[in-house]
């Protein structure tokens, strides 16, 4: 029952681990295989948007950006042909030594991608951009560090970007960090009202602004750092390479007119990067210690994980009844009409249906809060298996129960209330419990929509230390305590249901 | 009591039931019997509604069934006074037995739970089973279940009691046991519809029996004569 591309449940991430334990490593290609292969296979991800790596307008079968052409260059220079790999912005780093050679998607230099990846000399250089609404508040960076006239101020930003550490590295700002997986995703929802600003790469306003009519820069761009070409940690030459192929790029001047092509003013980015300054490898941290950092946040956000299944699932489940108990018993009229609306649910996407209550329903002036949004997408989703689940369970009950309950006086919904509901319930427990657990994997979708929980938390945390396998260990162990005490307490419900009990039957003793 | 005047019925074009008339008066005993086909359950199934027809009338307990399609108000008000005891004896397999006895006197006459069940046991003696009033359905023998049915039918204290072949699907030890309450019942004067193809049964419960063949009434008249 997965349904989205992008979660990864708590079997796949202990399967990771033992991957990770038991597996040989397989060592990286270095530069002599490149060569030899005569292709060097960049990584990025074209959801990312411009302009860095994106779908030409008038051809969404090229890819285009700046980086596409950086990557053709380096390729070049080294001898070799580009190959483009896709992956996801966060995970990219995790393509390194199986699908790609090098990460080249606006990847900061940090001291903990020093210690983890090789990182070539910077190729570009960025600043951070705070984006407000023309006419709001807040007019100024400084303005963040007291509460706005809403309260703390929401900003959006790229999860695990650079934009992201900055503002939650901050202390003394009254602000939310609501993170998203797409660019520019924040600066629609600042443009729709849902957010106060976005911060992210002044290159990526400067793209969109035209697009955003209703958005403008606040204040000048500021703290920022630089873009580096990732490679696996085993592979020196080919860091290296890259290297001296771009001080030569740097050199003949193809980087800067490349930069001036795009508007991204060429001469000052040599200006940077020519003398960059060395960032120095982080120091790797105990376990302890990270389990001291890591474990507050992997908790809150394992409570955020059961908050969004047991909230949306006793509503999918209603819904679910309600629906099919319409279908099966209801006025012919409203059949068709249920019919369709299940199709549609279970036919489209989760993600798509977060993305239209999340994003769509601002347009047209209904901002839900993203947790709202989750909770109802979720439970609207499952509505539709469920109700096809107790359609079937309703089907099941054998036609003289409700024979029976007619034949007494009972009216046709006194008979579903009392006879027919109570034995589908019973006989559908089993696939609706398998369900519970499905979507209680399924909740990792909504961090497409900024809600935070486990997996996404994980998978943020992991990429940010490099710790993947450790980490990806107390977030398998956090699940199984979670998943645990629900299929106990499925299994007590179960049980409790087979009982013979009915409306009347309280504490009645045996005779 | 009960009077059926010229009901008719097909279904897919055949004939099941042809102009059939009969009646039925108050504290007695009327079986319908019949080779298989006959129509005969088809007929008590038109009694309390489970079943259209095409014309005729049907006058039972008091309430009157047209022709056609039955308004749901009139055949729930019809129903609280006329019982039905089934073949396969369906009964409620979540609720306990208690619970069985129970639920129409609840929901459909909204007596209060003490109420109920007071009445519940008392019937549940009746028919010798006052010690399963916890007991799971499925848990009983085929002749129990359908004394069950029998004190569930009779919880709604309806004025007329069908049973649609009451004894067909239990094997003939248990056949006794549910033939015995029934003719406890007509002893007491309650009055009853029974399809039954067990003659020397209709004979020893019905005063009245009514002979169907191939949709039409092939004779009728006092059990004596008849069987």
């Amino acid at each position: 029952m997965a349904r989205s591309p992008f979660h990864l449940p708590p079997a796949a991430l202990a399967g990771l681990c033992c991957l990770a334990i038991a597996a040989p490593r397989l060592s990286a290609a270095e530069l002599d295989e490149v060569l030899s292969r005569g292709e060097l296979v960049w990584a990025a991800d074209q959801e990312g948007g411009g302009p860095h790596v994106f779908p030409a307008p008038d051809d969404p079968r090229r890819l285009t950006g700046f980086e596409v052409e950086f990557a053709t260059l380096l390729a070049e220079e080294l001898g070799v042909k580009p190959r483009f790999q896709q992956g996801q912005w966060d995970r990219l780093p995790l393509l390194l030594g199986r699908a790609a050679d090098c990460v080249i998607n606006g990847i900061e230099l940090t001291p903990e991608r020093q210690r983890d990846y090789r990182c070539s000399r910077p190729y570009f250089a960025y600043s951070l951009q705070l984006v407000g609404r023309r006419d709001a508040l807040p007019d100024a960076v400084e303005k963040l560090s007291a509460a706005g006239p809403g309260g703390r101020w929401r900003v959006g930003v790229l999860t695990g970007s650079a934009a992201e550490m900055f503002l939650r590295s901050r202390h003394g700002m009254e602000v939310d960090v609501v993170g998203y997986d797409g660019t520019i995703d924040s600066l629609e929802q600042v443009s729709s009202g849902v957010l106060d600003a976005a911060l992210l790469d002044d290159c990526i306003f400067a793209f969109y602004a035209d697009r955003f009519g209703r958005l403008r820069a606040v204040g000048r761009p500021f703290a920022g750092g630089f873009y580096t070409v990732l490679s696996a940690r085993d592979t020196p030459r080919l860091s290296a390479a890259i290297d001296e192929c771009i001080g030569r790029m740097i050199a003949d001047g193809r980087l800067k007119s490349l930069y001036d092509r795009w508007d991204l003013a060429g001469r000052q980015q040599m200006l940077q990067i020519r003398d960059a300054t060395e960032v120095p490898p982080a120091t790797r941290r105990s376990f302890g210690e990270l389990l001291r950092e890591a474990l507050p946040l992997l908790l809150r956000s394992a409570g955020m994980t059961v908050l969004l299944a047991c909230l949306s699932f006793p509503l999918a489940v209603a819904v679910g009844l309600a629906v099919a108990v319409g279908r099966t018993y209801g006025p012919p009229v409203l059949r068709p009409l249920l019919a369709v609306s299940v199709e549609v649910l279970r036919g489209t996407p989760l993600m798509l249906q977060l993305y239209a209550l999340f994003f769509l329903l601002p347009k047209i002036g209904l901002a839900l809060p993203a947790l709202l949004a989750a909770i109802l997408g979720l439970a609207l989703n499952y509505s539709a298996y469920e109700s096809e689940i107790y359609r079937a369970g309703l089907k099941a009950v054998p036609a003289g129960q409700f024979e029976a309950a007619l034949s007494l006086g009972l009216s046709k919904w006194q008979a579903l209330r009392h006879v027919l509901v109570p034995q589908a319930v019973r006989i559908v427990m089993p696939p609706v419990t398998s369900d519970f657990i499905a979507l209680f994997k399924d909740t990792s979708v909504c961090s497409a929509i900024t809600v935070i929980e486990l997996t996404k938390r994980y998978s943020v945390l992991a990429l940010s230390t490099g710790r993947i396998v450790e980490l990806a260990l107390v977030t398998a162990v956090l699940y199984l305590c979670m998943s645990w005490p629900l299929a106990i307490l499925s299994r007590w419900f179960e049980r409790r249901l087979e009982q013979p009990t009915g409306p009347q039957a309280t504490g009645e003793p045996a005779t | 009591m009960i009077s059926v005047s010229s009901v008719s019925k097909s279904r897919a074009h055949v004939r099941v039931l042809e102009e059939v008339s009969l009646a039925g008066a108050e504290g007695t005993v009327t079986a319908i019997v019949g080779p298989s086909g006959s129509g005969k359950s088809t007929l008590l199934r038109c009694l309390n509604g489970l079943e259209t027809f095409e014309s005729g009338g049907i006058d039972i307990a008091g309430h009157r069934l047209e022709a056609g399609p039955h308004a749901p108000l009139r055949l729930e008000r019809l129903r609280r006074d006329v019982g039905m005891v089934f073949q396969q004896f369906n009964l409620f397999a979540h609720l306990s037995v208690l619970d069985n006895v129970c639920l129409a006197p609840r929901v459909v006459l909204g007596l209060p739970a003490a109420e109920a069940h007071a009445r519940g046991r008392d019937l549940l003696d009746r028919v010798g089973l006052g010690g399963f009033a916890t007991a799971r359905p499925s848990t009983l023998s085929g002749g129990q279940q359908q004394r069950v049915a029998i004190a569930r039918a009779l919880a709604m204290r309806p004025r007329v009691i069908l049973f649609d072949e009451p004894t067909s699907a239990l094997d003939p030890a248990m056949t006794g046991e549910v033939q015995e309450v029934i003719v406890g019942l007509a002893r007491g004067g309650q009055t009853m519809v029974v399809v039954t193809h067990d003659h020397a049964f209709a004979k020893q419960a019905a005063s009245w029996v009514v002979e169907l063949d191939a949709g039409r009434v092939a004779r009728q008249g006092p059990a004596a004569e008849m069987l």
